[in-house]
Formats: C-alpha cells, structure tokens, sequence
C-alpha cells in the first residue's frame, strides 16, 4: 500500500504539521481567553482554530506545487502518491479553514479591505482546492492529458490563492506594514511625523514600572514617551486637523476630555480607558486602534498602560515632543590643523569623515571643476578658452583664484542669484495680485543688493522694516476679495518671514495649533500682529474665537515688541532683534541655504525645517558663527564653501529622491545636480544662439533708457519673464516661497525641449551661424564639442558626428547635432 | 472603514510574495479590485468649462421670459430667451440649447450649485478655487483637479498625456491668474496641464518641430540616443534625475510619433463630423477631446475660454452674446456626447459642463452676501445693450453631468423662479462636486499629499463627501 511506501514523507510532512500546530496553538488559546462573544461560545471556539488550521492548506499546496514542478515533465512520477497526498488533505483543509474562518468572522467583528481580500481569496481558494483534487482524480482515473494540464494549472493558481490570502490573513493579525517591516522598503513611521523626537533615549515601560513613585523629572519623562507614541500612532486622525470621532490625542485638555463616545482615560485606570480596550483589540477587528498603520507594540501599549495606571500624569511644564534646534549661536572649537587641508571647513568634514568611517575621495579634474564654480557663482558655463587657460594654467592656487575671479564678477554673480532669491522671497515680474494693484515687486533693489552684496542683516533688516523698494516681500500678495483670516498680509508676511530666513514653518499654526511642531495658534498670530496696523483677533480654521492676539517674536527672548507701535515702529524692532548675532537662528538658515545651493542637500534637510537635526552640528554652527564674524558677508560664505577640499569632492549619484530628506543621510560629497531653468536656457543662450531678445527683459538693471548690454551680451534668462520653456524646465510660479524646485524629467519638459518652438528657432538659427563660421564638418564637430563640454569629441563621437555630416554641413543636419549635444546629460548636468 | 481601494495602496501594503503572486495569476488582480470596496464607473473625465459666468437663467435654468422692449424694467427681466422643451417632462432649457436638451435623458441636470463668497468678484478667483476647490491666495501651489487625477491615476493610454488642456491662451488679461490654477503645483509639473490653446492647430503640439520630416525627426532622434551611448559622462547610473529625463525624453518621442498623435489632427476628421463640430474653437475642443478619449485619453478641459468681458463674460449686450455663446456650444457638446455613447466611451467617461457662477441682471453676489457692483444696469432699459444678465450670480448656477456611471434623465436641486433666482433645494458646493468626479472615478476622498510637513486633502481637510444621488 503508498501508505507504507511512503511513510517517511508521511511521517516527514505529520512531523511539519505537529510543529507548526504547537506555534500556532500558543497564541490560539491566549486569544481564546482575551474575550468572549455573543452565541454558543463553541462557534466562536471553533473559530478560533483558524489561524491554526489554516497552515495545512497553505504549506501542503505549497508542497505540492513544488514537488509538482519538480516532475513536471512526468505525471506518473516517484513522487505522485505523495503529492496526491498532499492535494487532497491540502484542499480539505482549505476547506475546513475557510468554514473556520467563517466562524471567526461571524463571531468577532473584522472588517475592512484587508479583511474583505482576505475573506473573498480564502472562500475561492477552498473553492479552487476542491476543482484541484477533482482534476486530480480524474486524471489519476483516466490519464488524460487535458485532465493533467488542468489538474496543474489549478494547482498553480491555487497556490498564488493561499499565498495571497495568507499574505492578507497574516497582515489582519500582525498588521499591514508586518511583512515590510524589517526591510529597507518599509514605510516610515507616518509621513506627517518626521519631526518627532521623542524622549533621547528609548525609554522601557519596564523602568518605570519598577519605580514604586515617580519624581517630577520621571514623570516629565513617561509622559514625553507616551505623547510620542500617541505622536506616531493616532495623530494622524486624532490631531487638530483631522479630529476622527471628536478626539484629539494631542492637547492635554482634549485628551482627557476624549471623544463623541467619552472619556477615552481614566486616570489610575486601565481597566476602564477605553483607549487601552482599543488598542489592545486584535488588529483587524473593527473597533481596533489604530484603524490604519501599524499596531501599537508592546512596549508602547506598556507605556501607555503605566502612564495610566500612574494617574496619567502631564505636568504643565512638560516639554514639547518635536525636535527644537538651539537659538543661541554656537562656536565649537575648530578641530586641530590637517596638513593638505587649509580650509577650516575640511577640518569639520574631516572629523565627520573620521566618525562615519569615510575616505578622502579624490578631487575632480580641472574641467569639471570649472564648470561647477562657474554655474554656481555666476550661472554660466565657462567658454573652451576660459577652460584651455584654466588647465594650463600651474599655479598651485589657481581654483582658490578662480573663485575669486568669478565672484568678483559682480553683474553675473547678481544676476545669477537674483534666481535663487527670487523664489525664496517669492518676486516676480509678472504673477497674480499685480492686475489689482495687490503686489509689489522688489525686483530692483534685490538686484542692487546682490551687485553691492550688501551685508545680510542690513539686507534683513531692509526686507522685514522695508523702504518703497523693498516692500515686496512684507507686503505679500492681495487678490480681490476677501480672502482665509489664514492669508491676510500681516499673515502672509509673518508666514514668509519665518519660513524664508528662520526656517520655520507658521503655516499649519496660522490656522490652528500645529501637530507637526510646538508652534500654536496664538505665536502664529503673535508674530503676524507685528505686521498689521489693528490689532488682530484670533481665528481658528477661520473661525473668531473672540481672543486678541498678543504681539511677540517667536522666540520671546530676542527681545520685545512694542504692542501698541505702528506698523513701522514694530516692523523696526523686528528687523533689530531678529539681526542681533544672538539669533543664531537667522544665520543657520542662511549658511544652510547657501550650502544647499552649491551641494544639492544643506546640512538640514529640508532647508525651510531648521528645528530639523544637521547632519553635522559642529560644521552649521560654525560657518553661521564664521558667517557672523566675517561681516554677514554672503561672498565670504561662498568663498569658503568653493573653495574648500569637500567641494572638489566627485559628486554623489541619488537613486531614490526619498532618502535625500531622511536622518539617515550621509555626506560624502555633492549630489549631481540638474541645470536650472536659466542656467541651462543661458548656456544654450552662449553655445548655440541668444534663446532671448532684448524685448525680453522684464527688469534691465541698466534703467529701462540704457540700451542692455552685458559680458556676454545676451538677455539672461533670469531677467525675463516666466514662458512654457522656463516652466517647463523648472522655474516655478513664484506665489509661494520655493526653496526646492522641481528636478525630474518629466513628459511636459521633454516635450518642450523636443518640439517647443522657442527652442527649435534658437537651434535654426545658432546653426546658420555655426554653418557659417566653420570650414569643414570636422573643425566644426571639434567646436561643438569643445564650445559644449569643454573637451574634444571621443574617437565615437567623432564617428556618429562624422557619419551625419558626410554629405556637408547642412544646416539642418548641424541643427540636429546641437539638439543632441544641449541634450545630453553632460550639457544638462553639473557633475 | 474605507471603502476606496487605490493603486498606491495596494502596491504599498503588497508584500513581493502578493506581487509575484499577482503576476503569476495575472486574472486575479481584476477579482482582488472588484472584491474590494468601489467599483469605479468612470475613467476618463471631460470638462467642458464655460468661462466667464454662464448665466443660469439664460441656459439651463429658464425663468419668465421677458422679451425686449425700450421702457422695460432691469427688476422685471429673469430670462431673457424663450424656452424650449427637453427630452425630459417638465424640464426647460433656454432657447438655443435644443440639441443638449434632446439629451437630457442620458445625464443629469444639477440646477443648484452654489459657487463660494470670495467678496468683490474676480473672475480667475472664482476659477481657480473651482478648478482646485482651494480659495486663492494659498500658502501652498494648490493643484488643479486634473492635476490631482493625473497623479493619482497617471495616464489611461502612455502616450497621451494624463491632463490636456484645450482652448485657453495664457496671452489675454488676467492670464497671470489663469496660470495661477492651470497647474499641477506642488504636485510636481510631471501632472501639469498640456496646453493645447487653439485645437486647430493641436497637431504642432505632438509632431516634429516646424519645418522637421518625418524621416529627419527619427534621425536626430537616432544621433540623440547614438551619442548618449558613447557618452561617458552620460552613464546614466542610478541617479535618478538622470533618469527621470532620460525616461521622459523617450516617453516624448514616442508621443511625438506615436499613431494616437494622429487624435490631435483634426483634418483627419472626416468632413461632415468636422462641421458639425466647427462652430469655433470650442467646438472644435469638443472634436479634439472626443478624439482624444477614443484614444485612451484621461483628463480633458475644454474651454470657451476666458477673456475679460468676452464669451460668457457679458458686461454688456448679454442678450445677444448669450445668443451667440449658445451656437458656439449646442452642437458640438451635444455631437460628443452622441459620438462618445455610440462609440461606448460614454459609459467611462464623465462628462461635466459648468462655470465658476452664474450671472443676474440685478444682484452682483448672493443674497445676504451682496457684494460691489461691477456693471452699472440702468432700472430702465432704453438699448439692447443694456438687456442681458450682466451682474456676477454665486446663489444658483447650472450645472450638467453625463456619463461614467452618472443617473440619466435626473434633475438635481432647484432654483426660485422669482428673483432671486437662488438655489431653495439640495445645494451643492464644488467640495461636493469635486468628491463627485473623484468617487466616479474611484478616487479615496480622503487623499491627500504631504506638503511641507502637513497633510493638503483633495478638498480642504478631507472631510466632505461626494453626492451619492448623482450615480445610477
């Protein structure tokens, strides 16, 4: 009899079976206890033996396909009697487990997608299993092909089945993200909370459980750690903006206050906080907390446990759980000196290096060299003679030069950063609010601010306590009509303000207390009285609530404002306090947008998020201290980042865009960066052909009567007014501040490069002159190659040029040959 | 509990096991969506904007009809056309809406929209938080609602782009504020709009640049992806900037040669549709979207365009531009919706007619929330030109719905048949409406972005629901 036969793979798979059970049978009868349900408990009972059950099915079938595809090719295999085995106790089990589960389901309250995959693939997997053992009798009974091709075929989707609807029963009971968890792919913690630090170290309910009382300091410490978990797990639906069930879990009163259905904590209660029934259901059932996400661990349904037990305790004075960066300046001693590094900056980066574990790389070549400083201080690529100078030339200093050359260029480099302030201060030329005199632009005097590189705290002052010129930015933009008491100007102007040079976020606060920092609503409109001339009254989600603003800094320790000033007056003390050397704030903020700019990733990330933690500590308070010494001089600053070792670093590939913002970053140099919009409308502007005319320019910093005339002589893209082309690479619309602008490809972009008719009139014509100015195809594939990357074409590319131009120099042909050259990731990209 | 079930969702909480699952039984995917909450009836929008203020009472919601004469009082005058029956019982259109009227029985007539109390109206204002359900100034770009189904649902057909854009030129006044909402913003540009101003000349859009063949365009193509490989520092690598170009690059050339471009070419319209439609650049809007849906096309607006004070913003001589207004969209919507439910395209895609408000002879806002008048209409009329509804109207506006899963032959709401002409039933909201087009599209309602640090909802905090009476 196969039973004798095979009694070692019958005894093998029983061995299987036993094992698994006795796991699964642990958490069953713990389960068993935790409740009882409505009915004859036995249905209920039985139910429960679902999750035990239900491995028969899954790791049978698995068997059997697998032993299946191992004979693929033989039905009447060594192996069939055990893999008939396997089929049919496998789809009886299906069978059994889906009446189980249907039992469990009726007895306990599942609900929702998952339970509803999971329910529907179960019921058809038992169904399939059954079609399966079907198949295989009737093809054990009469050996006919289409019997065994459909028998194994089923087989296979059976297996996809309990795969899937033990994916989905798995994630029921141990949550959805369970299976990702421990991956690099997991999904973090809420995408709202990346700002939550929470206690500095990991705290163990079980230390505090052992503590008979708890001091204040512990006390501080319990309720921080829960206020985290609660941070991470429920404010998603239970914060102020999104109050699921009346409850809100992130303010003192409303927490105790709880819900539409009660109190949701009795203090010195477990038993009776619903909080604590909710978060300790299974997973799945309908009522259990949290209704999306992970489950609460057991460390976490610990603390809260405690916490509660406790009485719950939050003292007053209890500290915010989401990061604060210091305000205070901070000076740290500047590493001892490294030979083959003279600027101090190296020195930070050198001990950074040395605690990550990181080499030195070694520098880039001059060519890319040149190509970086040039696009960075002054936006524009060098030409072929500045490059064949700069690589002849020996002096050891020659970058440390170059540098200095280039920034001495005032006009370019003011030209080039009127870009990158422009969408920082949110000016334009042209944009919504002008039509009914609601706007102002600062066009004029950010420009001669940049050419005098006026000292920032002077350019600080003079955007927060304006002059005509300068108003712009205060003023914000008015449209017609009534607008959200959340984007009144005194709003606006106190939102910009701290987003632009403090690196705060008022945004959320402006409307109702924020759940992603510690800003509330009142510092919000504290901050915004000090930019309007009446007294404002607070508005909740635009709602008066019938309380006056008080009118104070943020940070209440850079000194006062005078409540009953005039907007002038007030605006003045502002300006004074916020540029004091004590507002450590104001300087991080700036020396971490510059080295953003020039590295792809300031030492915060993202660079409107200062409370945020650096990557190094010791490097952003120094230059902000250097910052400060130096003048509050933003050349210096530059100077010393261009000039430094770790700027001459090869740059850094990025594969997911997602990690750049993560804490997990780690420096090892500059990320390749994509040309901006003007960068590369300018560059194309110099290879190919002017892309615009003079009629062009929207602001001539030579006063509209003199004719414009610049070192390159054509209509810089960053002096024009926004079009398709500039969108479509990446210039924003400037209604709200930018600090990051889009840089992927997309289809609109491609599109506009491929077919755009304002680029393709510039390639027609740069390629008559270029026709024009060239002897023969191999001179002038030299020259393109040299006028666009700085170097000689390759022995390849010499080829391709060559074979399109055998028949003479067309212009279409060359046309196409600078669309192909301004196209490649070598033109577009700063390495 | 939820009952949408999107594609992000289910690739994020899809284990690799479920994926390789997936793909080994491929069929299973369609069972997993259809067991799963909702059954999406639509997924392809078309708008069809009237741009300006479309006056209810002169299009779909007729009142008294009070014909012209010198000596007539602005106060008596609700309508000022006739009107004509519909293919439903009892329901009027306005003169000159014969052709739409034939076709109420495929869709749904919405006569109670209430557009927002922005103060002192602006026309864009009024658009743009029609078009993002945001009210303008935000502190973040809001997205453009075609924006946000291009992203959510990325293109139908690869080549077509996921959100086009026809019949608005970014060159008239106030164009500083169309552009404002014509936009993905923060988004991200990859779901902007693709502009197409005038559809005559859509084609440009999508070939070879002016002056390039056929035959020159693959060449250069060709010499683009011959240098990329040779060149060194073009090694894509893994990052992924150079990637996402190098992708989109690839992804407009095969657009640009694509056989479905040809949808953008309405010469290859054969002649008697082509009239039909041609009743100008919105009709010929119409043609093009038809085309386009036919050719896997996702989200379409079609405008008449706004201009200050021209098309369906009637400052003045509103009897007679409403007159015009009506010839210039009759036919063509009524042609697409024809061609659309013949072609069986209708029954996935929702077609939606609206405005940013209405229009009223007298009262400039709504009642209760009057507002400063725009338009000086004297209390007698004496000129023709003075007889129209030249007043901004937010209290009860017409709106229309066909397709994708939308009741047939049902009328919604209702407005008061003496001035005011304001909305006394079921008045809906554009946060409603939005949650309308999302849930036929089967779209959660409560989607949203992360946008610097705080959560940005489809409509502003994601509470509000779609009109469940809408959907058959």
């Amino acid at each position: 009899m196969a039973f004798f036969r095979y009694r070692k793979v019958i005894v093998g798979i029983s061995i299987l079976i036993v094992s698994i059970a006795s796991v699964s049978a642990e958490s069953v009868v713990a389960d068993t206890l935790a409740s009882a349900e409505e009915g004859w408990w036995g249905w209920g009972f039985l139910g429960r033996f679902h999750p035990i059950i239900v491995h028969f099915p899954v790791s049978l079938l698995l068997i059997a396909a697998i032993m299946e595809v191992l004979t693929f090719r033989k039905f009447q295999s060594s192996l069939r009697t055990g893999i008939n085995w396997l089929v049919f106790i496998g789809a009886g089990g299906a069978i059994v487990s889906a009446f189980l589960g249907w039992l469990l389901a009726s007895s306990g309250s599942y609900g929702g997608d998952t339970f509803a995959v999971h329910q529907w693939i179960g019921i058809a997997t038992a169904a399939l299993g059954v079609l399966v053992a079907v198949f295989l009798w009737m093809a054990i009974r009469q050996k006919r092909t289409s019997f065994v091709k459909a028998y194994q075929a089923l087989l296979l989707l059976a297996t996809v089945g309990v795969s899937v609807a033990g994916h989905y029963g798995g994630a029921l009971t141990h949550g959805q993200d369970y299976l990702l968890s421990g991956t690099p792919w997991a999904s973090g913690d809420g995408e709202l909370l990346a700002g939550i630090e929470g206690p500095s170290t990991p705290v163990e309910w079980q230390t505090f459980a052992s503590l008979d009382s708890l001091d204040g300091e512990q006390e501080m410490n319990l309720n921080l750690a829960v206020r985290t978990v609660l941070a991470h797990k429920c404010f998603q639906c239970h914060s102020s903006d999104k109050m699921e069930g009346e409850l809100r879990l992130d303010d003192k009163e409303l927490v105790f206050k709880g819900g539409e259905s009660g109190p949701v904590i009795v203090p010195g209660d477990v038993q009776n906080s619903e909080l604590v029934r909710r978060i300790t259901l299974p997973p799945g059932h309908k009522e259990a907390m949290p209704g999306k996400g992970k489950p609460l661990s057991d460390n976490e349904i610990g603390l809260i446990k405690l916490w509660i037990e406790k009485g719950a305790p939050w003292p007053d004075q209890a500290k915010g759980i989401f990061r604060v960066a210091p305000l205070a300046p901070r000076q740290p001693q500047l590493p001892s000196a490294v030979a083959g590094l003279e600027n101090p900056l190296d020195l930070w980066i050198n001990e950074y290096f040395k605690k990550n574990e990181l080499p030195w790389p070694t520098v880039v070549e001059d060519r890319v060299f040149l190509r970086r400083v040039y696009f960075d201080l002054i936006g524009l690529p060098p030409g072929p003679q500045q490059l064949a100078d700069f690589q002849a030339d020996t002096n050891p200093d020659k970058r440390k030069l170059i540098v200095e050359e280039l920034l001495a260029r005032d006009r370019d480099y003011a030209t080039h950063w009127t870009t990158f302030w422009n969408d920082l201060l949110r000016n334009d030329y042209t944009g919504p609010g002008y039509i009914t005199n609601g706007r102002f632009n600062i066009s004029d005097w950010l420009y001669r601010s940049l050419v005098n590189n006026k000292p920032y705290d002077q350019f600080v002052r003079e955007l927060v306590a304006p002059t005509e010129a300068s108003k712009g930015f205060i003023k914000g933009i008015e449209w017609r009509g009534a607008v959200n008491s959340s984007q009144t100007t005194a709003m606006q102007a106190a939102q910009n303000v701290s987003q632009a040079l403090l690196g705060v976020n008022l945004k959320c606060a402006s409307c109702h207390d924020s759940f992603v920092s510690d800003w509330k609503l009142d510092d919000a409109y504290a901050f915004a009285n000090i930019f309007s001339e009446k007294p404002l009254e607070i508005n909740r989600c635009d709602i008066p609530t019938g309380k006056m603003a008080d009118t104070r800094i943020l940070w209440p320790e850079l000194g006062a404002i005078s409540a009953k000033g005039t907007i002038q007056q007030k605006s003045e003390e502002l300006a004074n306090a916020l540029t004091q050397p004590k507002n450590g704030r104001l300087y991080r903020t700036l020396v971490n947008r510059i080295w953003a700019q020039l590295m792809g990733r300031g030492i915060v990330s993202p660079t409107d998020e200062m409370d945020k933690a650096p990557w190094s500590q010791d490097l952003l308070d120094w230059m902000a201290v250097y910052f400060v010494e130096q003048g509050y001089d933003i050349k210096k600053i530059l100077h010393l980042i261009t000039t430094s070792k770790t700027y001459q670093l090869p740059s850094i590939s990025v594969e997911d865009p997602a990690t750049i913002n993560t804490d997990k970053f780690v420096f090892t140099g500059m990320l390749k960066r994509k040309l901006t919009a003007e960068q590369f409308a300018d560059a194309v502007s110099m290879v190919v052909h002017p892309i615009y005319s003079v009629g062009a320019l929207k602001y001539n910093p030579q006063g509209d009567s003199i004719a414009f005339t610049n070192a390159n002589s054509f209509v810089r893209a960053a002096l024009v007014q926004n079009d398709p082309f500039l969108t479509a690479l990446g210039r924003p619309s400037r209604e709200n501040i930018i600090s990051v602008r889009d840089n992927q490809g997309t289809l609109l972009q491609a599109m506009e490069l491929t077919n755009g008719a304002l680029l393709n009139e510039t390639l027609i014509a740069g390629a008559q002159e270029w026709v024009a100015g060239h002897e023969n195809p191999k001179l002038l594939t030299e020259a393109i190659f040299k006028q666009s990357f700085g170097r000689a074409p390759t022995e390849d590319e010499r080829r391709i040029a060559n074979e399109i131009l055998n028949n003479g120099m067309d212009t279409n042909t060359v046309q196409d040959l600078l669309w192909a050259v301004i196209l490649l990731p070598e033109f577009q990209f700063i390495e | 509990m939820k009952h949408y079930y999107n594609r992000r969702d289910f690739l994020k909480t899809a284990s690799a096991g479920t994926l390789a699952a997936l793909a080994a039984g491929a069929p299973l995917s369609g069972f997993l969506s259809s067991c799963s909450g909702k059954q999406a009836g639509a997924d392809a929008v078309i708008l069809l904007w009237m741009a300006g203020g479309m006056a209810h009472t002169d299009t779909f919601d007729p009142k008294a009809y009070t014909p012209f004469e010198k000596g007539l009082d602005s106060n008596r005058v609700l309508s000022t056309f006739k009107s004509v029956p519909t293919a439903l019982d009892g329901i009027h259109f306005s003169e000159g809406l014969e052709s739409i009227g034939a076709l109420m029985d495929k869709g749904t007539l919405i006569r109670s929209y209430v557009a927002a109390d922005l103060g002192h109206i602006l026309h864009s204002r009024h658009q743009y938080h029609w078009h993002t359900c945001y009210e303008p100034p935000q502190t973040v770009a809001a997205p453009h609602i075609g924006a946000w189904i291009a992203q959510e649902l990325g293109p139908k057909n690869p080549v077509i782009p996921a959100f086009i854009d026809i019949g608005q030129r970014m060159t008239v006044g106030e164009a500083e504020e169309l552009k404002a909402f014509h936009t993905a913003g923060f988004l991200g540009s990859e779901y902007g709009p693709f502009m197409i101003p005038d559809p005559s000349s859509g084609l440009d859009a999508v070939k070879p640049p002016a002056g390039m063949s056929f035959s020159r365009f693959e060449r250069r193509n060709q010499l683009y992806n011959d240098l990329l490989s040779q060149n060194a520092v073009g090694d894509l690598g893994s990052d992924y900037q150079k990637e996402s170009f190098k992708r989109s690059m690839e992804q407009a050339y095969m657009l640009l040669k694509s056989p479905e471009a040809k949808a953008f070419d309405l010469h290859d319209e054969p002649k008697e549709s082509y009239d039909i439609y041609n009743t100008g650049r919105f009709g010929l809007g119409c043609l093009m979207a038809r085309r386009l849906i036919e050719q896997g096309a996702r989200f379409i607006s079609v405008t008449t365009e706004y201009e200050p004070f021209k098309g369906w913003d009637t400052h003045e001589g509103g009897h007679t531009r409403v007159g015009e207004m009506k010839k210039l969209i009759d036919a063509p919507v009524a042609q697409l919706i024809k061609d659309l439910d013949r072609s069986g395209h209708l029954d996935r895609t929702l077609i939606i007619i609206a405005s940013e408000f209405s229009r009223d002879m007298v009262m400039e806002g709504r009642p209760g929330a009057e507002v400063k008048h725009q338009v000086n209409q004297p209390d007698v009329i004496n000129d023709i030109k003075n007889y129209g509804m030249h007043r901004h109207f937010t209290d009860g506006c017409s709106m229309l719905m066909f397709g994708g899963g939308i009741k047939k032959g049902f009328v919604y709401g209702k407005t008061a048949d003496e001035r005011p002409c304001k909305t006394i039933e079921k008045p809906i909201r554009i946060e409603q409406v939005h949650q309308s087009i999302y849930h036929a599209l089967g779209i959660d309602p409560q989607k949203h972005e992360v946008i610097e640090g705080r959560p940005f909802y489809t409509t502003p905090d994601g509470v509000h629901k779609p009109e469940l009476e809408f959907f058959s």
